[in-house]
């Protein structure tokens, strides 16, 4: 196996950003409580300046017991948060692992069979991702728990862009918002404008329901943090203040053009790969047009050179290759295309006098006891022909 | 560059693991720390709050017996008129404050330090994103020329061939659900179903094995054992042999019945494994003691269920002359194995200047050393060009029986004049026929 280091950056890549998303979480928690019981305490201290009551200072002290209580339970919780994703992060790594070290007491062939079965797993993982990529939830979600590899894939981390995705098909930008905001720092260091984008789509919604002075409301209270970057954008949409959404007029059209909730779908789909910092092909796109590519030969495209066990003679997969190159070939590797035996010394070509080449092992398979002879490939008949050696260097 | 071996594989996932368990570590030992010291901090204050809680009853008390004892005397002391005043609001002595505020002192001090340990942790955290960075490759621009997967038909096609392969393994469910998801078009959806049925039921069983269930695969292997007899295949006596293991696991208790089945089982294998079938009877001398602790320990070991239903599948489809793998499965391992080699030539020719790995390119810029399972066509390079021979420049057969190719030949003539460079023999180069591979 030499395919880790160039194909599993995301398996560990994706957990390792919920890792150190969550160790923020935990620092943003823990201050946050410290902070409280730092107020806490300086009540008490505000308290003693002044020949405090006992019972007075006991009660004050008691909410600083309190919310170290809070803070207790909380740290633990955050903390555990932390390990939680680094044992899942762990979790992959153990499965990479599984298939570079091979114990020396194991057979070749229980080796083989352990590489084949991590292949399979490997293959419905890279399906996974690609579905998601695709917003096929369901059909992602059946797979893995068919084929119990859960922990393998990144359905629970992207289980709430579900949800952010079905808001917005529904024409609500809540979820999305949120999540703008529960990413915002990120957001900014990829340069996002995603969270313009929604609010442009707010203002929009609010026109086309007529309510126009909420609309200002709304730019006003919005739209002046995207000044330097979308000035362009935000005049154009503020004239849709004195557009109706059924104007034909561009760009005002577009702006009212339902459509637009469907590319903030795929637009916040494709943020959210950005955040992870995946590449924008699915690894199984990749690895469909790379594999394509080495297999295909131009007998794949010629009538009748096909070989039907060949996935790029096959319909579908013929059709997705014809943009792609071919393979790269220095070498001749020649197959009896009767026997399907390799041609060489052992299985000299043989030519008919048609010009076609078969194994000398498959020339008594096409020769009746009368000696005509009959060509597979042109459904000619010879009788007694010609066959010659051919020599392939 | 380093080339993927299986020692740079091996050495990229250390990397990784060593920075992920000093974080894990690092997590666990702040979490106990945490825990620890907000318990000290909290049981502190909280005998601070006995202290108090038994001071001011003590206060009330003598408050209340001095009033008693000393209330003939003129009290000229402010304090004490204060106390006279409110009897039942004890305060604090000095002594009592700076003790408080020192607790809490000690408490801010202990939070502080809580907080800043766990964002000291943030170096360690970000360590593990650089070394995965640092050893795993995660920019595949330019390993495809054009990317036919923007293309909504092909996005499609793709989707179908998911669906036929998930069909393939009697998946059915998956399968409609890619349909109704992705809303394949129903022409589309039909031809899903109406693929090749066969490999589902070797599937099922595969699924079978490998949850230690082998009576699905004992009853195929009896319906076709003539066949895998034929083909000298190992499956049923390998299933038979873990069936029998399986039984022998369960201890001293099941002797009998693994008596049993390798009297009812095993005869017909005698002949072909006459020396593994011994090597399970010395099972029965370490019965009492257990397999496990035995010489015998790596029969039961769980890969031996891989292995079983790894040859249980290779066999199975063998006999039914079926692929063991999906037109998408072959297409994948191929790009798996390409890939390395794709990203590899790239980084060669980035630090060569080369930009574009592609220009002008109708054909990968490597040769891909795939399985020689995944070779379905003949392949004529020219050993001349050092080329693969196309529609337009297509394999010639010399007189003397040599092959090269149309552009080649060309090269080589001298009008018709055309010495082989493989033989001495000159000949006419007009004579040379198209072949066909
Ligand atoms: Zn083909
Ligand atoms: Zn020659």
């Amino acid at each position: 196996m030499s395919e880790i280091k160039s194909m599993e950056h995301a398996t560990l890549k994706v957990p390792y950003e919920v890792i150190n998303k969550k160790f923020r979480v935990a620092q943003k928690s823990v201050d946050r409580e410290v902070d409280q019981i730092q107020n806490y305490s300086k009540e008490v201290e505000k308290a003693l300046m002044h020949r405090p009551v006992i019972s007075d200072v006991s009660k004050l002290v008691g909410n600083v017991v309190q919310r170290l209580q809070v803070l207790k339970r909380k740290s633990d919780e955050a903390i555990g948060d932390e390990l939680n994703a680094s044992f899942i992060c762990k979790r992959k790594l153990e499965h990479l692992k599984e298939i570079v070290q091979r114990d020396s007491n194991t057979s070749e062939e229980v080796w083989q069979a352990s590489i084949d079965q991590w292949k399979r797993v490997r293959m419905d993982r890279m399906v996974i991702e690609h579905l998601l990529r695709m917003g096929y939830y369901e059909t992602a979600e059946r797979l893995a728990n068919y084929s119990d590899i859960r922990h393998l894939t990144n359905l629970d981390i992207f289980h709430t862009s579900r949800e952010v995705e079905e808001d917005l098909a529904a024409h609500k930008t809540t979820k999305c918002i949120l999540w703008c905001l529960d990413n915002k720092s990120k957001l900014r260091k990829i340069n996002s404008n995603i969270e313009f984008d929604l609010r442009v789509q707010e203002f929009v919604e609010l026109i086309r329901k007529n309510q126009r002075t909420e609309a200002v409301v709304h730019a006003r209270k919005y739209f002046p943090a995207f000044e330097k970057t979308q000035i362009k954008e935000i005049c154009e949409c503020m004239a849709l203040l004195a557009y109706q959404p059924d104007t034909t007029i561009e760009p005002y059209r577009s702006l009212f053009d339902i459509n637009r909730w469907n590319n903030l779908v795929l637009k916040f789909r494709n943020e959210n790969y950005r955040l992870f910092q995946l590449s924008a092909q699915s690894l199984l796109s990749i690895a469909v047009q790379a594999g394509l590519s080495s297999l295909k030969t131009p007998h794949c495209y010629s009538f009748n050179c096909k070989n039907l066990n060949c996935p790029v003679c096959q319909e579908d997969f013929n059709r997705i290759a014809k943009t792609l190159p071919y393979s790269h070939c220095v070498q001749s590797r020649l197959i009896c295309r009767i026997t399907g035996l390799p041609l060489n010394e052992h299985n000299l070509p043989m030519m008919l006098p048609n010009g076609q080449i078969f194994g000398q092992l498959a020339i008594p398979e096409i020769t009746k006891e009368n000696g005509t002879v009959l060509c597979p490939i042109t459904n000619t008949k010879f009788t007694n022909p010609k066959i010659e050696k051919v020599f392939v260097m | 560059m380093t080339s993927n071996t299986p020692a740079a594989e091996l050495e990229a996932i250390t990397a990784v693991e060593k920075e992920l368990d000093r974080v894990i570590n690092k997590f666990s030992e702040i979490r106990e720390n945490a825990a620890a010291e907000i318990n000290d901090v909290a049981s502190l204050l909280e005998e601070l709050l006995q202290v108090l809680a038994r001071a001011e009853q003590e206060m009330t008390g003598t408050i209340n017996t001095g009033t008693q004892v000393d209330a003939d005397d003129h009290m000229t002391d402010e304090a004490e008129m204060l106390v006279e005043m409110e009897p039942s609001t004890p305060r604090l002595t000095d002594s009592q404050i700076s003790i408080i505020t020192e607790a809490l002192q000690k408490t801010n001090e202990k939070l502080q330090r809580l907080s800043s340990e766990h964002r000291e942790l943030h170096g360690a955290v970000s360590k593990v994103g650089k070394v995965i960075d640092r050893n795993f490759i995660s920019d595949f621009t330019a390993t495809t020329r054009t990317d036919a997967l923007q293309d909504e038909e092909n996005i499609m096609l793709l989707n179908k061939v998911m669906a036929k392969h998930y069909c393939r393994q009697g998946m059915d469910d998956v399968a409609q659900l890619l349909i109704k998801e992705s809303k394949m078009p129903e022409d589309m959806a039909r031809e899903v179903f109406e693929s090749e049925r066969s490999f589902a039921e070797i599937f099922r069983i595969w699924k079978a094995i490998q949850q230690h269930d082998l009576s699905l695969a004992l009853e195929w292997t009896s319906r076709y054992s003539n066949e895998l007899i034929a083909k000298n295949s190992t499956l049923e006596f390998k299933l038979h042999r873990l069936a029998f293991l399986q039984i022998i696991s369960k201890g001293i208790s099941a002797q009998a019945e693994a008596i049993a089945y390798a009297r009812n089982n095993f005869h017909k294998f005698i002949d072909r494994f006459e020396q593994e079938i011994p090597n399970l009877m010395g099972c029965f001398i370490y019965l009492p003691t257990g397999i496990e602790n035995s010489p015998y320990k790596h029969l039961i070991s769980p890969e031996m269920w891989t292995e079983a239903s790894y040859i249980f599948l290779k066999d199975a489809c063998h006999t039914l002359g079926i692929s063991k793998n999906s037109a998408l499965s072959v297409v994948i391992n191929a790009g798996c194995t390409a890939l390395p080699a794709l990203l590899n030539i790239k980084q060669v020719m980035q630090s060569r200047q080369v930009l574009n790995i592609w220009s002008g390119r109708d054909e990968l810029p490597i040769e891909i050393d795939l399985d020689p399972e995944y070779r379905y066509h003949s392949i004529f390079a020219c050993p001349i060009l050092r080329q693969q021979t196309t529609e337009d420049n297509p394999p010639k057969k010399l007189t003397c029986g040599h092959v090269i190719s149309n552009d080649a030949l060309h090269k080589l003539s001298n009008g018709h004049i055309l010495k082989c460079p493989y033989c001495p023999v000159e000949q006419n180069a007009e004579e040379a026929v198209r072949i066909y591979f």
